[in-house]
């Protein structure tokens, strides 16, 4: 079963749209108009097509912001913090957010791939 | 008017209580399969007795609120449920101030937290099903209460919010919710209340002079599980023959 596929046809399926605008590199909200109700649902499918429990905290990234905050507040390095909250996202993944946070919303679609890899 | 429903199952907690019963016995009818919760022994038989006729058209299962692993086997053990009608409710009485600490966190974390779990477990199995009915019985004390209600009343306050957001926030995958308000009800603590406090004369502040009767909630729940009210959602509606529509 690639995740991936998976991921991508469910995400087709609950957004009503075609499966090639979908790619591992495409932001949820940024792109894809994703919402909280779409996520919810998503979350609920992903939990039903891998037999994974899913905490919707986790793997929509939702508490980034507070995160942030907490390794700001605590000057703590931020990078190796994030790594042990999102124990499930790469090295490069973590650099990656922590230079585009600031455009938006950073959750991608390779992150939901990458939460249920580590999950199975 | 026939009623017609879209669905089957019916978890039903609290369901041991004689509306739940009641009720179940009007789904069975309506080749409907209620799946009620009881807390305790008398609970169970209460249900067993009741419903004894109606062998293999429902279900009885345990459900302690104030335990989190007892919602997780309750969910192991039932089908999807397509409608889910909340009577569930542990009992406590006390001024605000007199309440000891340890009490009010109990209750709330059974009264409050537990239920927010239940909504989420069935709202999501719901969501794959993308439709389903929430009903949840509060009580006319959730808009003016009695003194000594007060933590029955912020129990059933916050628990309502609980249902109308559900509502209102997956309205849109055809999950709706309706919240039903009775009053003075001839059963269970009503009872018990209106015979502590016959000399009070409570029924004078109801304008129909008249205690509900647990027919006639059964009833009411049950037009709200119907295709008929799916046009209501994130609704509160009073039933308590104006009771809190009234000033004196």
């Amino acid at each position: 079963m690639d995740v991936f596929i998976e991921i991508q046809e469910s995400l087709a399926n609950i957004l009503d749209m075609d499966k090639q605008d979908i790619a591992p590199e495409s932001y949820l909200v940024r792109e894809l108009d994703v919402e909280s109700i779409d996520l919810l649902e998503l979350a609920v499918v992903l939990n039903s097509k891998f037999g994974i429990e899913i905490i919707d905290d986790e793997i929509f990234l939702r508490e980034l912001r507070i995160y942030l905050m907490d390794a700001d507040e605590n000057e703590s390095d931020t990078e190796n913090y994030l790594q042990e909250k999102y124990p499930f996202l790469a090295k490069e993944r973590i650099n990656e957010i922590l230079k585009s946070y600031n455009d938006g919303p950073v959750l991608k679609v390779k992150d939901l791939v990458s939460y249920v890899e580590w999950r199975k | 008017m026939k009623l017609t429903f879209t669905g089957k199952n019916v978890l039903i907690p609290g369901g041991s209580c004689e509306m739940g019963i009641c009720l179940a016995e009007f789904l069975i009818n309506e080749n409907l399969f209620p799946m009620l919760t009881y807390r305790n022994e008398k609970g169970r038989n209460a249900i067993l007795k009741e419903l004894s006729s109606f062998k293999g058209k429902f279900e009885a299962l345990p459900l302690d609120l104030g335990d989190p692993d007892s919602i997780d086997t309750l969910f192991k053990k039932i089908d999807s449920p397509d409608f889910l009608v909340d009577f569930a409710q542990s009992h406590y009485e006390n001024f605000v101030a007199s309440a000891s600490r340890d009490d009010v966190y109990t209750y709330f974390e059974e009264n409050v937290s537990s239920r927010a779990e239940i909504i989420k477990r069935v709202a999501r199995v719901m969501l794959e099903m993308k439709r389903g009915r929430l009903v949840f019985i509060s009580s006319a004390a959730a808009q003016v209460s009695n003194p000594g209600q007060g933590f029955y009343a912020a129990s059933k306050c916050a628990s309502e919010a609980l249902y109308k957001n559900a509502g209102l926030e997956m309205g849109r995958r055809g999950i709706t919710s309706v919240i039903l308000r009775p009053g003075y009800a001839d059963s269970g603590r009503g009872r018990a209340f209106l015979q502590a406090n016959k000399e009070n004369d409570v029924l004078t502040k109801v304008p129909i002079r008249r205690t509900l009767t647990v027919t006639e909630i059964a009833e009411a729940i049950l037009f709200f599980l119907s295709d008929s009210a799916s046009g209501f959602n994130a609704a509160v509606i009073p039933l308590d023959g104006g009771l809190t529509a009234c000033k004196d």
